[in-house]
């Protein structure tokens, strides 16, 4: 799970420049967000961008339990279909409002995380990858063939989307406009992105990366391993539940085949390909494995082959993902600059 | 040095087998407070083995063990950590993949006072006690003489370093019992010097150390008490001063090492 790259992301310049950048960069990608729904005004790639930011959500969600905390978690398609299925049949079943069955799902895919994980933290590596699989092919199963609650293959229809806002003074705020219901998912996922991003770079993330590089280490310095990974896991299965609530309203339709176990190699290509251990990284990684396949729709079947070697060429060459090849390509322009200076 | 101190580590009748292989059989041992106390005994001694059972990595098959009054069996290693015991590995368990400091600021997990909430929204709590561990950690890597390196990776120190960080890493913790397991291993002869100096400016500060160690002159020069086990068993419990002049240690120990 460590690998040489997870090195090079740590900071060994001195942290101050770096601070402030990072409140830079937040403007920028909050400025970014602002303005994509004004670039691409067409429905497809609206619905594209939504699209990104539910991967987006997914994808730092499992980067908290994987590259930080080290386990790997291939169950996080079970976490996004509960948040999903709970919430909507919330809705549907009892008629409870969104926002209260949004949180519900959140809470209900939290539980079912905390439920695996007690389970799990016994495992390691390969042993926690097979069960938290397993634990994925079953909550399948369950939507599936539970077909009186879920009712299985034939899937439900017509979900409502998020109901308005309406904040007085203003105009009402809908959400069957693919736009707002743009700025509603990836102003969520941005948020969480703060909350996770604040929370790694406090004494919680220093116990969650000495838990993912040596347990016995950390247990010699105090850390409760079993509490702290359930607690990973606890966070990402709700982030993954929040992704999950969005999706079915967005899509108006849920099948069980969304949440097929395939969703979970997914997201873990996205983390892998952006760089695990950063969280930068899985959100670059959501966005391009996202909008990639789409822009290869021109070739036909063969943007499977393209997209396939591309992820494996990363896997190869750049463990350290999209964010490991950034800071090659900085560190490069750096000393071309020094060189540059100096002759 | 002192004798007549409070007993910080008692342990009576200890036992730990693995298998057919009884590591350690029946050990006792009274470790005073602010003393050094030294663990010694050829290779498969069950040295290492005594010191997982006092650091809770192993869970002993029969006998007590308490730390300043406190029941220690069955308590796993992580509680043991914050009733002020901590301890270094044999075989180096850095988190080689982050800075030097970050392995020391990793070791003040048990002793952050923040309120939970300021974890996600970093508030002035959050700062004083991020600023405290880090000018502390700084310290703690100057004790050791790493404060240069403290922004290296921690995997590219040498190996002499790396023992002196495990030291730095488990003094984060603020225990009042240290143990070492074989700090000397691989270290040079200035680095052993400057190992001795540490040891005793730690224990002028009052902290327990128990130190699992082969190399004689640094135990013979700095231990208060010295435990000699083989294969599991007590062998002989003294001074320096006893242990040299003990025949059966001589016999068992000395002698085969001389040869």
């Amino acid at each position: 799970m460590s690998n040489s790259a997870t090195a090079q992301n740590l900071p060994s310049t001195p942290a101050t420049s770096f601070v402030a950048s990072r409140r830079f960069w937040l403007v920028v990608a909050a400025i970014v967000i602002a303005f994509l729904p004004a670039v691409f005004t067409d429905s497809y790639w609206r619905t594209n961008l939504i699209v990104c930011a539910i991967n987006v959500l997914l994808a730092i969600g499992l980067d908290f339990v994987l590259g930080y905390a080290g386990q790997l978690n291939l169950g996080q398609s079970a976490f996004y279909g509960i948040g999903a299925y709970a919430s909507t049949l919330l809705i549907t079943q009892l008629g409870v409002p969104f926002w209260i069955a949004f949180i519900a799902g959140i809470l209900l895919a939290g539980i079912a995380g905390v439920f695996l994980s007690m389970f799990a933290v016994r495992l390691r590596g390969h042993y926690l990858a097979i069960a938290s699989l397993g634990f994925a092919v079953i909550t399948y199963q369950v939507l599936l063939n539970w077909i009186s609650l879920t009712q299985g293959p034939l899937g439900i229809y017509g979900i409502a989307p998020p109901p308005p806002i309406a904040i007085p003074g203003l105009p009402v705020i809908g959400f069957s406009n693919l736009a707002n219901l743009f700025y509603l998912t990836a102003g969520f996922a941005f948020v969480v992105y703060l909350l996770l991003d604040q929370l790694v770079r406090s004494p919680v993330g220093e116990t969650l990366t000495a838990i993912r590089e040596d347990e016995v280490s950390a247990a010699s310095l105090g850390v409760n391993g079993q509490k702290w990974k359930i607690f990973a896991f606890a966070v990402s299965s709700a982030v993954a539940g929040a992704g999950g609530c969005f999706y079915a309203s967005f899509v108006g339709t849920l099948v069980p085949d969304a949440f097929f176990i395939t969703e979970s190699f997914s997201i873990l290509a996205m983390v892998i390909v952006g760089g695990m251990g950063t969280l930068i990284g899985p959100v670059l990684g959501a966005v391009l494995l996202t909008v990639l396949p789409e822009l290869l729709r021109g070739i036909g079947d063969l943007r499977l082959i393209v997209y396939g070697i591309s992820v494996t060429l990363v896997v190869l060459f750049m463990p350290g993902g999209m964010v490991q090849a950034g800071r090659l390509i900085v560190e490069r322009l750096q000393r071309r600059g020094r060189e540059g200076t100096a002759s | 040095m002192s004798n007549g101190g409070e007993i910080l580590l008692h342990a009576e009748g200890l036992r730990k087998s693995f298998g057919g292989v009884q590591a350690v059989r029946d050990i006792s041992l009274r470790i005073p407070a602010g003393t050094v106390f030294a663990v010694i005994g050829p290779n498969g001694a069950g040295k290492s083995t005594l010191l997982n059972l006092m650091s809770g990595i192993y869970q002993p098959d029969a006998g007590n063990m308490t730390f300043a009054g406190i029941d220690l069996v069955g308590m796993p290693s992580h509680r043991r950590v914050r009733h002020g015991i901590a301890r270094t590995f044999q075989k180096i368990r850095l988190f080689k993949q982050l800075s030097v400091l970050e392995n020391v600021l990793a070791g003040f997990h048990i002793r952050h006072e923040v309120p939970l909430w300021q974890y996600v929204l970093h508030g002035p709590a959050f700062r004083r006690d991020r600023e405290h561990c880090r000018s502390e950690a700084l310290d703690l890597l100057a004790f050791v003489g790493l404060k240069q390196r403290a922004h290296v990776t921690a995997g590219s120190l040498s190996y002499g370093e790396q023992r002196m960080l495990e030291i730095a890493r488990a003094l984060a913790t603020a225990p009042r019992l240290l143990m070492i397991d074989e700090p000397a291993a691989g270290l040079n002869a200035v680095e052993v010097e400057a190992l001795l100096g540490r040891i005793v400016a730690l224990r002028a500060r009052d902290m327990t150390v128990v130190m699992v160690e082969h190399n004689m002159d640094l135990v013979m020069q700095i231990a208060d008490r010295i435990l000699v086990m083989d294969y599991g068993q007590y062998l002989f419990e003294g001074t320096p001063a006893d242990v040299q002049t003990h025949p059966d240690v001589i016999a068992a120990y000395l002698g085969a090492e001389a040869k």
